[in-house]
C-alpha cells in the first residue's frame, strides 16, 4: 500500500508539465560567461598577482633558492668573462694593456741538461 | 565544473541544458507557481555558478550541491516574504483541503491541488516532497540538500504524504496515469 502511494506521487509529479524556461536566459548567461571569462584573462596577463607573491611571505624557501641560484650564476658568469690582461679603471677611461708572455719569467720545471741526459 | 572554471563555454552550455528544466520546475513549484520568479531564480542560480565556480566542492555530488544552492535561494525568498506574509488560518487550510474532494479531477488539476495543499503545509514539506518524488533523491541526499537530519526529512515526508494520501485515496481511482 505504501509503495503504491509512493509510486502514485512519483508518477503524478513526473507527468507534471509546466513548460520551459525563457530562452533569453541562456543568451544572457552565455554573454555573462563570456564577459567573466574575458575579464579573467586580462587579470591573468597583469603582473599584480606575481608581485603579490614575490613580496609576500609565501614560499620563502623557493624564493631563497632562486635568489641563490641567480647570484651563483652571476658570479660564475663574471669570472668566466674576465679578459686576460684587461684592466678597467674607475674613471671611465678604458685602458687595455696586453701583457705579452715574458719568457724570462717562465719557470722551467724540467732541467734541459737532465732532459738531454735522459735521452 | 573543472572545465567551467577554466573558461570552457561549451561545458557551461552543456551544464545549463542538462539542468535548466529541472531547476526551473523546482523554482516554479517552490515559489508559488510563478513562471517569472522561476525564470529570475534560474538565471540567478547559474549566474552564481559563473561568478563563483570555485564555491563548488568536488567532494560532493554536483546535483546535490546545485539543489542545495537553489534551496538556499528559495529560503532567502521566503525570509523576504516573511516580513509581509499574511498567515492563513487553520480554517483556510481546511477549506483548501475540502477543495480536493471535488469529483472528476484531471491529472493537471490534481497536481495543482496537491501543490496547493503542500503550500499550506510549508516550504520545508514542499521541498522534501519535490526532491523525493520529482527528482528521485534518496533520503540521505535530501538531508544533505536541505541541511537537515535524515529523521527530520523522513518525518516531513511522512506528514506531507499523510495529508495528501487522505485526499488522493479518494481521487486516485478517478485519475488515469
Amino acid at each position: 500500500m505504501k509503495k503504491n502511494q509512493d509510486q502514485l506521487f512519483a508518477q503524478l509529479l513526473c507527468n507534471d508539465r509546466i513548460g520551459e524556461p525563457d530562452n533569453a536566459i541562456e543568451d544572457r548567461l552565455m554573454y555573462s560567461f563570456l564577459l567573466k571569462n574575458s575579464s579573467s584573462k586580462v587579470k591573468q596577463n597583469s603582473f599584480a598577482s606575481f608581485f603579490n607573491w614575490l613580496f609576500s611571505a609565501q614560499s620563502l624557501g623557493l624564493k631563497t633558492g632562486l635568489v641563490s641560484l641567480v647570484l651563483f650564476f652571476s658570479v660564475i658568469n663574471n669570472q668566466l668573462n674576465i679578459d686576460a690582461g684587461t684592466i678597467t679603471t674607475t674613471d671611465t677611461l678604458f685602458s687595455k694593456r696586453v701583457f705579452v708572455a715574458d719568457s724570462t719569467s717562465f719557470i722551467q720545471t724540467l732541467d734541459s741538461i737532465r732532459t738531454d741526459s735522459l735521452n | 565544473m573543472r572545465q567551467i572554471v577554466l573558461g570552457d563555454q561549451a561545458a557551461f552550455g552543456e551544464l545549463y541544458l542538462r539542468y535548466k528544466s529541472r531547476m526551473y520546475y523546482y523554482f516554479y513549484r517552490m515559489l508559488g507557481n510563478s513562471a517569472d520568479l522561476a525564470n529570475d531564480f534560474l538565471q540567478e542560480l547559474f549566474m552564481k555558478l559563473i561568478e563563483k565556480p570555485e564555491s563548488y566542492n568536488p567532494a560532493y555530488s554536483f546535483q546535490t550541491w546545485l539543489y542545495s544552492v537553489a534551496n538556499n535561494q528559495c529560503k532567502n525568498e521566503y525570509r523576504r516574504r516573511e516580513v509581509r506574509k499574511e498567515y492563513q488560518s487553520a480554517e483556510a487550510l481546511e477549506h483548501k483541503l475540502d477543495y480536493l474532494n471535488d469529483s472528476q479531477v484531471e491529472p493537471e488539476q490534481l497536481v495543482e491541488k496537491v501543490f496547493q495543499t503542500l503550500d499550506q503545509l510549508g516550504e520545508e514539506h514542499r521541498s522534501a516532497f519535490l526532491l523525493r518524488y520529482r527528482e528521485g533523491f534518496s533520503i540521505r541526499e535530501i538531508a544533505e540538500i536541505l541541511e537537515l537530519p535524515e529523521g527530520t526529512v523522513k518525518s516531513r515526508l511522512f506528514n506531507a504524504k499523510k495529508i495528501l494520501a487522505e485526499k488522493l485515496n479518494y481521487l486516485k481511482d478517478e485519475v488515469e496515469f
